[in-house]
């Protein structure tokens, strides 16, 4: 399965889940699988995708939080792993396209393409439930499970790298905005402040 | 075990700000202020991150579910965080409170610590990311609300630094600790 069929068939399961998309490809895919003010698109920080979900799925554990991660971006970040299953939001899953390269930069080979394996680094960090998918309905029941079962979850896609064929909007601030607008965040740009009488 | 007035008060300050989530990397002097948080204010959620750049993801993803987030971390640490501080906090205007123990300034016998210390006010001001120095135990309170103030009313990361004259008046074990 390419990344970009792999993400269409996470973004017709997502419903009211918020999303989270690493930068380049993941973002890309993500937007033109499905644009929506509850995906937030992040343009740098690369490797924080999943802290980033970690946080929101802190802040609002009534809500399914879902990470669009990269191999090499989760390879930046390994240390978040730890940090996900100490804290174990019930309410986060983790979707890791693994490609086996950088394919934002020109498809230079990651260290998941000589053996390193992204599920066996979760759950030897305590991460309980993971699995890992090689074709599209394997992928779905994942995600479904995901969905529907207590995490956090890390779910490992094995996808190839396909073109990107959009872009989400370049303004970070909007996507911040329309992001905590949608869901309701008591700090979004449509909350006014109280003024005691 | 004792709280030195000044973690009291930072303490106060960031309870006082609204903020509710602690995300930290640790420092010895921060252990005081960590401390004054889990012994006095229990409705706030201290989580520990395994590195900065990691802290300032997980405050970003609090911050847009609606939760107000101060980040812990000493002066060295900041090293760590800046691809986060520049293209997530300060692209998208992400408010996060920024509490930095400095090391590497006067009283600091560890020479690694310095050229790190040296930079912070120069790279944070570059970033438009304002600081504010905690000079007492007296005024910590007050400076820490005001430069909450600051962030979340105007959506700016903001940082309040901790000197050592604050934090390590007195050299411990002949400075060495």
């Amino acid at each position: 399965m390419t990344r970009l069929d792999a993400t269409r068939a996470l973004a017709q399961r997502l419903g009211p889940a918020a999303a989270i998309a690493s930068l380049g490809h993941p973002a890309y895919d993500l937007y033109a699988a499905g644009d929506r003010p509850e995906n937030f698109y992040t343009w740098g920080s690369m490797g924080v995708a999943s802290s980033i979900g970690l946080g929101l799925a802190m802040a609002q554990p009534e809500r399914q939080v879902v990470v669009l991660d990269g191999d090499g971006s989760l390879l930046m970040n390994l240390g978040s792993l730890a940090t996900v299953a100490v804290v174990a939001p019930p309410n986060l899953t983790i979707v890791v396209w693994d490609n086996g390269e950088y394919g934002t930069t020109g498809g230079q080979p990651t260290a998941t393409a000589r053996g390193a394996d992204l599920a066996r680094a979760a759950a030897a960090m305590g991460i309980q439930h993971t699995a890992t998918a090689t074709a599209l309905d394997a992928l779905g029941a994942a995600i479904d499970a995901a969905l529907a079962e207590p995490g956090p979850w890390l779910i490992l896609a094995k996808v190839k790298e396909s073109a990107p064929v959009a872009k989400p909007p370049l303004d970070c601030v909007f996507i911040k905005h329309r992001f905590m607008v949608a869901l309701g965040s008591p700090e979004s740009a449509m909350s006014g402040t109280s003024v005691r009488a | 075990m004792h709280i030195p007035p000044w973690a009291r008060e930072v303490a106060d300050g960031l309870v006082e700000s609204g903020i509710r989530e602690v995300v930290y990397v640790p420092d010895n002097p921060l252990s005081h202020l960590l401390r004054a948080l889990e012994t006095e204010h229990h409705a706030l959620r201290v989580t520990i991150a395994t590195r900065e750049e990691e802290a300032f993801g997980i405050a970003a993803g609090l911050y847009l579910g609606g939760r107000r987030t101060a980040v812990l971390l000493q002066s060295s640490g900041l090293g760590n965080s800046l691809n986060a501080l520049s293209s997530l906090l300060v692209a998208y205007q992400i408010p996060t409170l920024l509490v930095i123990s400095m090391r590497g300034e006067e009283g600091e016998w560890n020479r690694a610590q310095v050229p790190m210390a040296r930079t912070v006010r120069p790279v944070l001001a570059a970033l438009g990311i304002q600081t504010f120095t905690v000079e007492s135990a007296e005024a910590a309170e007050a400076t820490v609300r005001r430069a909450s103030a600051l962030a979340y009313g105007t959506r700016t990361a903001t940082a309040c630094l901790l000197p050592r004259r604050l934090t390590t008046p007195e050299p411990v074990n002949g400075g060495v600790e």
